[in-house]
């Protein structure tokens, strides 16, 4: 796998740089709490090739930070936008709330909890 | 312009086997506009998996995510948690992998089947489907002790081996369905009726697959070859097994149809492969110690790329473990897949996507 690291200032454009969308495809986003409110994001994408080859983009920025979306470049992104902002509480743009969770669950259940 | 109205459809609907919500937007009987909720039942199992459960347990746990492919996720786990912990299986174990990942195949796409034909109408067609489908069910049970939700891959191997009567039964009741399949082929390919409700209808052409992203059967059945089986052979060597990758070309759900269909034959003969060149070795390889680093791992489910990414801390519980099902893949190309379709239509479309909500919202 190759991981790209990058940030939300030129995370659009990176992506739009290497996505071809007949050469790859967008397998999802992906949050990890690093804890102290710092969150690594990631963006899967795998190609079309015999034996195809996995790309992860990562950024890492606080939880408070609105997270850019990449929809613009890669169309079905709205999807893993909408879940992640539901599943870690993060702002992503444009993204509704409530895709994921109900309106009455826990929020941001995959966060750390602070003690 | 005409007047347009919305029409729910879900989360509870006679036409849905989960709790899927649709919201269309209709001119006449036209659909203009789709727009899906599947945030109905999350269960917190990626929580649980990184707080309750040690890393030998998750592939357990995973195996709860879904009763239609449990041993993809309990397999897919195990992968990755095996590349976490640098693990090297048998070539037994993995053979044993693919055997049940096949019959579940098997069972999963008659299931996706018959409710294609029910949603059309053919009500007939379903109980066939449904009956000639009871094989799989019960040769599942023979070889994993259940006929859903089999714990069969662990961290390291697997938990059962295929003793000798349980494979010459696989191999007699396989013999006993290739005709049964072969009808079924006909009618799903022939019948007059059925193919007024499945030609044409619900059609995503290949642009939208690779715009949208879509993966399994509902890409394939637009003409790309996207199938994990046929992109990596590092965790199970599905080509040396028989493997070989099913396309069609209108993306209609008479596409789709005949994609599952065609695919039951490729899972056939890599059942029959796997049990006549079973390999000797250990179900399970014995290790120590904890996984540390990230990995991800990906494996054709039957509703296509199931997508598992953990991190290890050195400790027994998982710092993080992402799933990312097929069907969370295809949300996408679900929603535009309907538009300009009869709203009449849309049962046997929703049918053809064969969603699974339990994987996606997990």
């Amino acid at each position: 796998m190759t991981r790209i690291e990058t940030s939300f200032e030129t995370l659009k454009n990176d992506v739009a740089a290497f996505y071809k969308m007949d050469k790859h495809h967008f397998i999802t986003m992906n949050g990890v709490d690093l804890g102290n409110d710092e969150i690594e994001y990631q963006w899967f994408f795998c190609d079309y090739e015999y034996p195809c080859a996995e790309t992860m983009f990562v950024a890492k920025a606080n939880a408070n930070v609105m997270v850019p979306s990449i929809r613009e470049v890669v169309e079905p992104a709205w999807v893993a936008e909408a879940e992640l902002s539901d599943l870690m509480g993060v702002e992503i743009e444009n993204a509704d709330k409530g895709f994921m969770l109900d309106v009455d669950s826990d929020e941001a259940p995959l966060r750390k909890k602070k003690k | 312009m005409a007047t347009q109205y919305n029409i729910p459809v879900g989360a509870q609907h006679i036409a849905l086997l989960e709790p899927l919500h649709f919201k269309f937007t209709t001119e006449n009987e036209k659909i203009m506009k789709a727009e899906a909720n599947v945030g109905y039942v999350h269960r917190g199992i990626e929580q649980a998996c990184c707080s309750k459960f040690k890393f030998r347990q998750v592939s357990f746990v995973v195996g709860r995510v879904c009763g239609l492919c449990s041993i993809s996720h309990t397999t897919c786990y195990s992968q990755v948690a095996e590349k976490l912990m640098q693990l090297d299986i048998s070539k037994k174990a993995k053979y044993l992998r693919m055997l049940v990942i096949e019959l579940d195949r098997i069972h999963s796409h008659l299931l996706c089947l018959s409710h294609v034909a029910e949603n059309s109408g053919f009500e007939a067609l379903f109980m066939k489907t449904m009956a000639y489908r009871e094989f799989s069910m019960e040769l599942l049970e023979a070889v994993c002790g259940n006929r859903i939700q089999y714990d069969f891959s662990i961290v390291g191997g697997v938990t059962r081996d295929l003793r000798p009567d349980v494979a010459k039964m696989v191999l007699e009741k396989l013999k006993i369905f290739k005709p049964q399949l072969d009808e079924l082929v006909d009618i799903y390919s022939n019948n007059y009726t059925l193919g007024l409700k499945n030609k044409g209808v619900g059609v995503i052409a290949k642009d939208d697959v690779y715009r949208l992203s879509a993966v399994g059967p509902f890409a394939r059945a637009a003409g790309i070859p996207i199938d994990v089986r046929n992109e990596t052979e590092d965790t199970l060597p599905w080509k040396e097994a028989g493997f070989e990758v099913v396309t069609e070309t209108t993306g209609d759900v008479y596409a789709r149809n005949l994609v599952r269909l065609k695919e039951l034959y490729v899972s056939m003969r890599i059942i029959e492969n796997v049990i006549n060149g079973l390999p000797e070795g250990d179900l399970a390889v014995d290790f120590k110690g904890f996984p540390s680093g990230e990995a991800i791992n990906r494996l054709e489910a039957p509703r296509g790329e199931l997508f598992y990414y953990a991190k290890g801390n050195k400790t027994q519980i998982l710092e993080r473990l992402k799933i990312k099902a097929p069907t969370f893949s295809n949300v996408a190309a679900m929603v535009h897949g309907f538009h300009d379709n009869e709203y009449a239509s849309a049962p046997a479309i929703i049918g053809s996507y064969d969603p699974c909500l339990s994987c996606t919202s997990r």
